[in-house]
């Protein structure tokens, strides 16, 4: 009996599970405007602000383009209490300002803890511990979000493989990179949490780059603990305080950290903070336009503190991971299967062109393999490269892979 | 010792076509994939030289240069033509389907080339054979082409449409029995959901039962020789016959009857037959219409044939 398909038995298809992997590269100069930024307006042209104030959105191009690609989100979040790095039982308000972005900023840190850190036994939302041990110790009390766009981080970042280089010295401007640090989760694909809602994490730590000042002992009183990365969610948190003042100029130094005795300070902010933190006059958040004096001050938006940020990034690397779940079928073509075609040019008056008598062999020519449904649906096609020869002295398996 | 080639296997990444979208957007279990089918669809199998004095490595040079089109995700456009399955491998002709435009009654239209070109025919042009069929779209169209004296309008007192399949070759004689691996059983006709239904060939109300309508709404209709009013075999004929020359296997015979949106809207024929910018003219009365094809494919031995139907609608 002639036929046209042939049908699948169970062991013609396996399921298999691949993770892919690409290398993600963002130049920092794409990320700090120096690429499209306007001479003359001084707009950045890849960066979209919004009147609201609460994010700032980074494309790879001018985002009014057809051809730009969003490629991550960055916001700064506050929380309701600020725990002094230096006595854990002392708190201060952060919710009574008269500065609009600051309620956003307890907006933004509220929506990215019930998300990515959840709830306590009592309800309340959760801050970002430093060291993923949310029984107790530090926390990030205020942090940068850098949320990745799908376009880049795919099912999700591969652990490890997150580095960020950023300038820490004081100045911006053409010396904003003379002193840098790194900002990596190296050896999480071995050491990472599980205790997120939103996933997998790791602890990002501060290491030292190009003429780097990093002291240890840094926020999370110990390792160098300085943000977190959410691998399914792209999301990487990182505490400001890695841009402290130190007694030196650029980096964090424990000793700035001091206390009121330690004789350098001049008083501390309303957060708190001891002169030497981020959060009292702190240059660096200088967004070229003038300097910026309190990161929580009154006279401080969202984006200029955005915009600080985004000046100092140097790059920004990682790889991201595709979860590709495959189907392979099997077409076991055998001998006898096949060996005749339906192709119009196959016969002339009905007789078959590449046989000259009966005993030569049929042959046909593989192109295509169509995968159908049992009412004769066609619904996967796969194309050979080239013609494959069939005829009845040899039999072949195609392999199929349908990847969803 | 040389290294044992290995490649035997081949791995080919699949896409799905549309239609599998759809129905695994559906999540209706519809998408469910069990068989598989081998097509040629870029073969010219002319390109066969089977008397290249080179030797037998030769004759299929050209075609294993062929090159390979990617592939098309729209189900109707691939695998137009399957490879076949037989036991026998000493077979030296095969079966074809071809169109009945020559019995009483259903005679195709005629149009020539440049009957076509200027879209303006005389009524008395008609004469029996290769052509399209028309499909009045309304009473009124039916009626007017009805007063001409041409062929090939898809009705009752009018043509229906036919397909004999067997082996087109006086090499065997047509008073043989055609083997029953060769004869057809069951036929696949597919028509354009939007323009027409397929009805039993004396154009009576009964609708032939759909088997499936795709995302590009290409109905599919199934009939095997149990289904008699649409599929016959056929047994040798005690003369020649006129449309397959050699042994015959089965027929199928149909017609075709106008959609409810064809007969009660032109949008159709503004939308895919180019509206009152492409008018046709049969002794001046103009006609808004639409080409289509309608196909027929041996369900068991491949073989088809797409039969050209001009769809009318009067002005």
């Amino acid at each position: 009996m002639a036929s046209t398909f042939k049908t699948f038995v169970s062991d013609d298809i396996a399921n298999t599970r691949t993770l892919l992997h690409e290398a993600i590269p963002i130049t920092g100069s794409i990320v700090n405007g120096a690429t499209y930024t306007d001479a003359q307006s001084g707009e950045e042209k890849n960066i979209k602000t919004y009147g609201h104030g609460m994010f700032q959105s980074v494309y790879d191009y001018p985002y009014a383009s057809s051809s730009a690609n969003h490629i991550f989100d960055l916001a700064y979040g506050t929380s309701a209490t600020i725990q002094r790095t230096e006595n854990a039982n002392e708190q201060v308000s952060n919710v009574a300002d008269t500065n609009p972005s600051k309620s956003k900023r307890l907006n933004i840190y509220n929506q990215m803890g019930q998300v990515l850190v959840g709830h306590d036994v009592s309800g309340n939302i959760r801050k970002f511990d430093t060291d993923g041990d949310l029984t107790g110790g530090a926390t990030h009390d205020n942090a940068f979000f850098i949320n990745f766009a799908r376009l880049l981080g795919k099912d999700e970042i591969k652990k490890g493989t997150f580095s960020m280089e950023v300038g820490t010295t004081e100045e911006i401007g053409a010396v904003r990179f003379d002193n840098t640090c790194i900002i990596s989760d190296d050896g999480a694909e071995s050491d990472y949490r599980v205790n997120s809602p939103a996933g997998e994490y790791g602890i990002l730590k501060l290491t030292n780059g190009t003429n780097g000042n990093v002291q240890p002992n840094f926020v999370g009183g110990a390792n160098n603990n300085c943000g977190l990365i959410f691998y399914q969610a792209g999301i990487v948190v990182l505490n400001p305080l890695i841009w402290a003042l130190g007694n030196s100029g650029a980096n964090y130094n424990p000793d700035a950290l001091g206390s009121e005795e330690e004789g350098n300070d001049t008083g501390e902010d309303e957060l708190g903070h001891d002169p030497g933190f981020l959060t009292n006059g702190v240059k660096w958040l200088s967004d070229g336009t003038g300097l910026v004096t309190s990161l929580n001050g009154d006279n401080v938006s969202n984006d200029e503190i955005l915009n600080g940020l985004r000046a100092r990034i140097k790059n920004i690397q990682f790889s991201n991971t595709t979860e590709l779940n495959s189907t392979i079928y099997f077409c076991r073509v055998g001998h006898n299967d096949f060996n005749y075609s339906s192709n119009p040019t196959y016969l002339e008056n009905s007789k078959i062109k590449v046989k000259n008598k009966t005993t030569d062999a049929p042959v046909s020519y593989i192109t295509t393999v169509g995968l159908y449904s049992a009412d004769n649906e066609m619904l996967a096609v796969a194309k050979l490269s080239e013609p494959l020869r069939k005829d009845p002295t040899n039999d072949i398996t195609l392999r199929v892979r349908l990847d969803y | 010792m040389a290294f044992l080639d290995n490649s035997g296997d081949i791995i080919l990444d699949a896409v799905l076509t549309d239609t599998g979208r759809m129905r695994l957007a559906k999540g209706d279990g519809t998408f469910k994939i069990v068989k598989f089918a081998l097509g040629d669809d870029e073969i010219n199998y002319g390109l066969f030289n089977k008397n290249d004095s080179r030797g037998s490595a030769y004759y299929d040079l050209d075609i294993m240069q062929t090159p390979v089109l990617e592939a098309f995700t729209n189900n109707t456009s691939l695998l137009k033509h399957k490879l076949i399955s037989m036991p026998q491998t000493n077979l030296l002709y095969l079966p074809v389907v071809k169109l009945d435009d020559q019995s009483g009654g259903n005679e195709a239209a005629v149009f020539s080339g440049s009957d076509i070109a200027s879209n303006t025919i005389a009524s008395t042009s008609g004469t029996p054979g290769t052509g399209v069929y028309l499909l009045p779209s309304d009473d009124s169209t039916l009626n007017t082409l009805k007063g001409f004296s041409i062929t090939g309008v898809l009705d009752s007192s009018k043509a229906f449409l036919k397909a004999v399949q067997g082996l087109d070759t006086t090499e065997i004689s047509y008073t043989r029995t055609i083997s029953s691996d060769l004869r057809e059983t069951q036929y696949i006709v597919q028509v354009d959901n939007r323009l027409a239904r397929v009805v039993k060939s004396d154009n009576s109300d009964n609708m032939a039962t759909v088997s499936y309508i795709d995302d590009d709404q290409i109905a599919s209709y199934y009939f095997s020789t149990q289904d008699s009013e649409y599929v016959h075999t056929l047994d040798p004929p005690s003369t020649q016959p006129d449309i397959v020359a050699g042994p015959q296997g089965s027929e199928v015979m149909f017609n075709l009857y106008r959609t409810e949106e064809i007969e009660t809207s032109n949008s159709l024929f503004e939308e895919l037959g180019g509206g009152d910018g492409s008018l046709m003219k049969i002794d001046s009365v103009e006609f808004y219409y639409i080409d289509t094809n309608i196909r027929i494919t041996g369900a068991t031995t491949g073989s088809s044939i797409d039969i050209p139907v001009r769809v009318m609608k009067k002005k």
